[in-house]
């Protein structure tokens, strides 16, 4: 499944909290609506994009991928602004 | 920086802190599930405070890591901190837990980050002598967050392991600095609770690796190891120096588990007799058809000289160390003092049997893919072995955890 987004952010090398920290200021520059697509090397992102999306009121974890290219895992977080 | 704390912990500084019964508070910031699978415990509860990182940054509210914690904390936290007690910050792998500590430090707090975090607390080891001369060396090498027990013997300058874990370094090291030749790795059982390092070692050195038949078959999937092994039996006996190092065939916790007997003063009890309690015996999916065994198995242990040295292949709680960090008790003062062996002397078959069946605790999903990896039928990747390892053993009766003075809150 390949979701539409409307900006990419590469964390890829970036330890946590970084991957978080970045994509909450990009998804602070984007509309109402738009989707931000963050690619992270870190594995802790997956449940800590979904336990972030939970806390956060004005965003929506609207699907997550792990892709793997020569055995290097990608984690994808697709994220909508709300409001 | 703190003089007396620091700004930051090495897990082998937590160690200390945790045998000493330092005061100190945690702020943990994993995840609420990671926190609930595997915390920090030692002699004493370590009070703690569990928030997620994530939490703090949305709720502090500011772009930047630091200043959100401050703000946090100065929002929800004041008061539920301690202001006289140093605090360690503590993440998964130590990075977050930085900004945390800095954030909390801005506040006037003491604090200081858990290097490496929770990851390194996991895989730190210690190694201790129980006896140390030319003619007879044993070193118990612990994984203290694990609580798995391991152990070097040797004798002019050739050692035996027995129950290494995954890391091998810690071997290699020891056998380095004091100058030994390691011959024969030896595992007690095939592991549910870790991935042991046994045949990964013994390649590694040129050893032979040694398990009981029994255990290389899987017990759930019915399936022979993949990987070389030379056979023990029962009474077979490996030579260390001039000590007969006796293998004693006990199945109950698993079909091939053997204890090891070092003439009349050590006994290697794997996973059979522990300090505070006894191994469960479902591990391999049998409870009712091995807890009989597993009895039986004990009696014979019982009956060894009382003066032994009961030598367990895990602990459950720290605070079951001596005052040196050893985990270590005369087959006697077991006798008094465990759980299962206290019920074991005054129950008959039957009323054991329940015993045993009634103490079980809950059964950990992780343990039968271990065994699988251990038999070599399944290879993890370091993540994978790290996830599947992830906290404390579970190879004890329950009591030994409801006992444990380590919980934390």
């Amino acid at each position: 499944m390949s979701q539409v987004f409307d900006k990419l952010l590469d964390a890829r090398g970036l330890n946590c909290p970084m991957p978080l920290v970045n994509a909450r200021k990009e998804i602070g520059k984007l509309a109402p609506g738009q989707v931000l697509k963050v690619v992270a090397t870190d594995r802790g992102s997956i449940a800590d994009f979904q336990g972030w999306a939970k806390v956060a009121k004005s965003v929506e974890l609207v699907g997550q991928e792990t892709e793997s290219t020569d055995g290097t895992n990608v984690y994808v977080h697709y994220v909508k602004r709300l409001a | 920086m703190d003089p007396l704390t620091g700004d930051v912990w090495t897990a082998g500084d937590l160690l200390d802190r945790l045998e000493r019964r330092d005061a100190f508070f945690v702020l943990d910031v994993r995840n609420r599930d990671e926190f609930e699978r595997f915390r920090l415990e030692g002699r004493r509860p370590v009070p703690a405070l569990n928030i997620p990182y994530f939490e703090m940054l949305e709720i502090g509210g500011k772009d930047e890591m630091v200043d959100s914690v401050v703000a946090y904390v100065e929002q929800d936290l004041t008061g539920a901190l301690p202001s006289d007690l140093p605090i360690l910050a503590v993440c998964a792998k130590g990075d977050t837990s930085e900004f945390v500590a800095q954030g909390l430090r801005r506040l006037g707090y003491r604090s200081a980050n858990l290097k490496g975090g929770m990851r390194a607390w996991g895989e730190h080891y210690a190694t201790r002598p129980l006896v140390e001369s030319p003619d007879l060396a044993i070193y118990q090498v612990s994984r203290p967050a694990r609580g798995c027990l391991s152990y070097v013997v040797a004798s002019a300058r050739k050692a035996i392991v027995i129950d290494p874990l995954r890391h091998l370094q810690p071997y290699l090291d020891l056998a380095r600095g004091k100058g030994l030749t390691i011959e024969a790795v030896i595992d007690t059982h095939g592991h549910a609770d870790h991935i042991s390092g046994g045949r990964v070692l013994a390649a590694e050195t040129g050893a032979l690796y040694y398990l009981h038949p029994y255990d290389a078959v899987h017990p759930i999937d019915v399936l022979p190891a993949t990987t070389p092994y030379e056979f023990i039996r029962d009474g077979q006996v490996f030579m260390v120096g001039q000590h007969e190092l006796q293998a004693l065939h006990i199945p109950g916790h698993t079909l091939g588990l053997v204890a090891l007997r070092l003439d009349d003063s050590y006994l290697f009890t794997g996973d059979s007799i522990f300090i505070r309690s006894i191994a469960r015996p479902d591990l391999g999916g049998k409870a009712e058809t091995w807890a009989p065994l597993h009895g039986q198995s004990l009696r014979r242990l019982l009956g060894l000289p009382g003066a032994i040295t009961v030598l367990p292949g895990h602990f459950s709680s720290l605070d079951e160390a001596d005052e040196m960090g050893r985990f270590v008790a005369s087959l006697d003062d077991l006798k008094r003092r465990n759980d299962g062996l206290v019920v074991l002397q005054r129950e008959s078959e039957g009323g054991f049997i329940r015993y045993l069946l009634e103490s079980l605790p809950q059964f950990i999903p992780e343990y039968v893919d271990i065994k699988r990896v251990n038999a070599g039928l399944l290879t993890p990747t370091e993540e994978d072995a790290m996830t599947l390892e992830l906290g404390k053993n579970v190879c004890a009766l329950s009591q030994a955890y409801t006992a444990s003075g380590g919980g934390g809150q």
